[in-house]
């Protein structure tokens, strides 16, 4: 067999395309204006819904961003001040770029771990769905357990990981009190806990990739590493984009991994941007540089997810 | 046959997945709208029923003992109804339903709730109350000094109902397996500390972590103790005096020396409750009722003596918990009537032995329920009478200090603090200016 041929193979399988398959494309169809008036009434009901349940608190948020009241009263307008004074606030950057490493971390680190899982748990082991079952726990639980776990077996010198480091000679890690240590404590945590759900998204998308697809690829002389990096990745791109997109929203808006752990210390190294809207908001009461944040955060999220879609769009025309 | 992604391209649209990518987005955005809802209370009721917000002050049998008290109320043609409300969000809570006037007539809640809700104009002075307490002679039974801090300009903002003291706790087997004496001023602090460092002990134990404010408060009582403080007599921000500059030297010589856990920054209450269960802790500030709150009632946890500061100043901070009158009520009377009824109540919870702070009022102190315990007696004898509050130097007591306390600027120069990552009067310098950002005229 030429290299052309299994190249050819490949392509074919990576456009979802089986053996003997004509690989038929999308076909658009042209709506009727009927059918569209009765989409429009169709849609009319959630969309008067998505308004009043979304439109109301956002519009309010704008009002309370470009105000300095607090949470009873409206105060006085500002303009854009209370963008600016974030936007000039050395902690605002601080809690940016903490939020980006998290977020980085938060993402890849899930998927790696959980298409690794998912890989793993494809091939036919004893006891397989209990091992999914169990592996799903991390997910399951609630973060206030988790973490309070987590924290019992990393808070203190005495605790049972820093004594296994201590008992095999590495020394006694301050793994929440330590910046750089509570940073990743905090980042590892979020992996444990999110990698379930990139397992069950990459699981549903590699149960739905024809195995005929490997068998041929196989008989075209593709080796296994080109089978998962020509095949199986590009058949669950959809899948991963997606995930992608929605453990970024995950781990940007995630309040309680971080909060519960470390409350955002030591000395705000743990400190992400929606942690810092919350202490903004409820500690220091300042109500409108605290909603400003959050406002900054929802722009910069509907960038990436568009961006991310584009993405999503480019991997189908595939 | 074809092999197709989960997710089938038909049934996602652009549009679609833009509607949805913006919904999950502005999550954070509705979060922190403030669009929680207010807890209502529970027996609403026609004309003349009293709403009465609590606090989870102490274990849930507290609460059933605070609501049998407040129905009980029959007064002024008026009943009460008994809501708990979660210490989560709390502020949240009270200022959604205070907006939507769906909020109480009367409640407990944060030490400095009442100071931010009379700034709104949302609360209601307990002139008449306190007149009244004059004429039943509840006004005597106060404990010296617990009223003062709720007069304002315009008239008794709250009325306190309970103290939350600070004050250093000791373990008595640790200092004898030192061989030391128990701290009785600064440089003694220091040597006990250092003693105590050498049998696997911290000589000020504290924690700094998520939800724990008791290195903050050890922060500012090291202060007051020093004859410092936060605010200036006239209330003025005034972090950078030499007394201070002082006192946090002292703290930084206590971290340098290791007799701060390196730690404690990131230790919750919990944490802090077992580094005190397990022996590790040996003297620090606490609050009242350490050793039922650790478990620990061996009588090995001991409350110490106040330590004299440099200058022979002798001081520790409490927070005076208290209840307020809400303008929004059915009857001004009605409320004034039922708040009157519910201190004279309050010797139950005590003599219940359900509460873990002091009470205000001195037949309480003298209960046998309380004066059992003499770590009780000691508290109310020894450090109540140099009790100052948050807004020291000053007195008075106003809606700033709850940005003060919990609030990130104080957070944030205790944890540089305890972990030595500055000097003094660097440190100070930040925290004065962080709170000046967020302190309103």
């Amino acid at each position: 067999m030429t290299t052309t041929t299994a190249q050819s193979g490949l392509s074919r399988a990576r456009k979802g395309i089986a053996p003997g398959g004509t690989g038929s494309g999308n076909r658009k169809s042209k709506l009727s204006a009927q059918t569209t008036r009765t989409f429009f009434w169709l849609l009319l009901p959630s969309v008067v819904l998505l308004v009043l349940i979304h439109g109301y608190p956002l519009i309010y948020a704008a009002v309370q961003a470009t105000h300095d009241g607090d949470l009873l009263q409206t105060g006085d307008f500002v303009a854009g001040d209370n963008f600016a004074k974030v936007l000039s606030s050395p902690a605002f950057w601080k809690a940016a770029q903490f939020t980006l490493m998290f977020t980085i971390v938060g993402v890849f680190g899930s998927w790696l771990v959980g298409l690794g899982l998912a890989l793993l748990l494809r091939t036919k082991i004893p006891a397989g769905g209990t091992f999914k079952v169990l592996l799903l726990l991390p997910w399951v639980v609630p973060i206030v357990v988790s973490s309070t776990a987590w924290n019992w077996l990393v808070a203190t010198p005495d605790s049972l990981i820093p004594s296994l480091f201590r008992n095999l000679g590495l020394g006694t890690p301050l793994f929440l009190a330590d910046p750089n240590l509570a940073a990743i404590t905090v980042m590892v945590f979020k992996v444990w806990v999110s990698f379930p759900f990139m397992m069950m998204m990459i699981s549903a998308a590699l149960a739905s990739v024809d195995s005929t697809v490997y068998e041929a690829a196989s008989m075209d002389g593709a080796t296994r590493w080109q089978q998962f990096s020509q095949i199986t990745l590009p058949l669950i791109a959809r899948s991963t984009y997606i995930s992608w997109i929605l453990m970024t929203i995950f781990c940007v808006n995630d309040f309680p991994t971080i909060y519960l752990l470390t409350g955002g210390g030591p000395v705000n190294a743990t400190t992400s941007l929606v942690v810092l809207a919350y202490r903004t908001v409820f500690q220091d009461f300042a109500t409108g540089p605290g909603v400003a944040i959050a406002f900054l955060m929802t722009m910069t999220l509907v960038v990436i997810s568009v961006l991310l879609y584009r993405q999503i769009r480019k991997s189908s025309v595939e | 046959m074809s092999t197709k992604p989960s997710i089938a391209s038909s049934a996602f649209s652009r549009r679609g997945f833009l509607g949805f990518a913006a919904a999950a987005a502005s999550v954070p955005l509705l979060a922190a709208c403030g669009g929680g809802s207010a807890s209502q209370g529970g027996g609403g009721g026609a004309g003349g029923t009293i709403k009465f917000w609590d606090m989870p002050w102490a274990t849930p049998a507290y609460n059933d003992a605070a609501k049998k008290i407040a129905e009980g109320f029959s007064g002024a043609n008026s009943k009460a109804s008994y809501q708990i409300i979660q210490w989560n969000n709390f502020y949240q809570t009270f200022s959604s339903a205070i907006a939507s006037k769906t909020g109480p007539a009367v409640s407990t809640g944060g030490g400095f709730q009442a100071f931010q809700f009379e700034k709104q104009g949302q609360i209601a002075y307990a002139d008449k109350v306190i007149e009244t307490l004059k004429k039943n002679g509840q006004f005597d039974d106060f404990l010296p000094g617990v009223l003062d801090p709720f007069k304002s300009d315009k008239g008794y903002v709250a009325v306190p109902w309970q103290l939350d003291m600070r004050v250093f706790w000791y373990r008595k087997s640790l200092f004898e397996k030192a061989n030391v004496a128990l701290p009785t001023d600064w440089p003694s602090l220091l040597e006990a500390g250092k003693a105590l460092k050498k049998v696997g002990a911290f000589g000020f134990t504290t924690g700094a972590g998520s939800g724990n404010n008791y290195a903050n408060h050890s922060m500012i009582m090291m202060m007051v103790n020093n004859g410092g403080g936060v605010f200036t007599k006239d209330g003025e921000l005034d972090l950078m005096n030499d007394r201070n500059v002082e006192a946090m030297e002292f703290v930084l010589e206590l971290v340098s020396n290791g007799i701060v856990d390196p730690a404690a920054v990131s230790y919750t209450t919990d944490n802090m409750s077992a580094q005190w269960k397990d022996g590790k802790a040996g003297y620090g500030l606490f609050q009242a009722n350490v050793p039922q709150r650790v478990g620990d009632t061996s009588g090995d946890l001991l409350v110490a003596d106040p330590i004299t500061g440099p200058h022979g100043d002798k001081a520790t901070i409490v927070f005076p918990n208290n209840i307020m009158m809400y303008t929004n009520t059915p009857s001004q009377e009605a409320s004034e009537a039922f708040l009157v009824y519910y201190l004279g109540q309050l010797k139950e919870l005590w003599r219940q032995k359900l509460m873990s702070a002091l009470p205000v009022f001195k037949s309480i102190t003298e209960l046998p329920e309380f004066a059992s315990d003499p770590n009780n007696v000691k508290i109310v004898k020894d450090w109540q009478p140099i009790a100052k509050t948050f807004a020291s130097q000053g007195n008075t007591l106003n809606a700033n200090l709850a940005a003060l306390d919990g609030g990130q600027a104080l957070n944030q120069f205790t944890q540089t603090i305890i972990t030595g990552k500055s000097d003094a009067k660097t440190a100070l310098q930040t925290f004065q200016s962080a709170l000046e950002s967020v302190l309103k005229k």
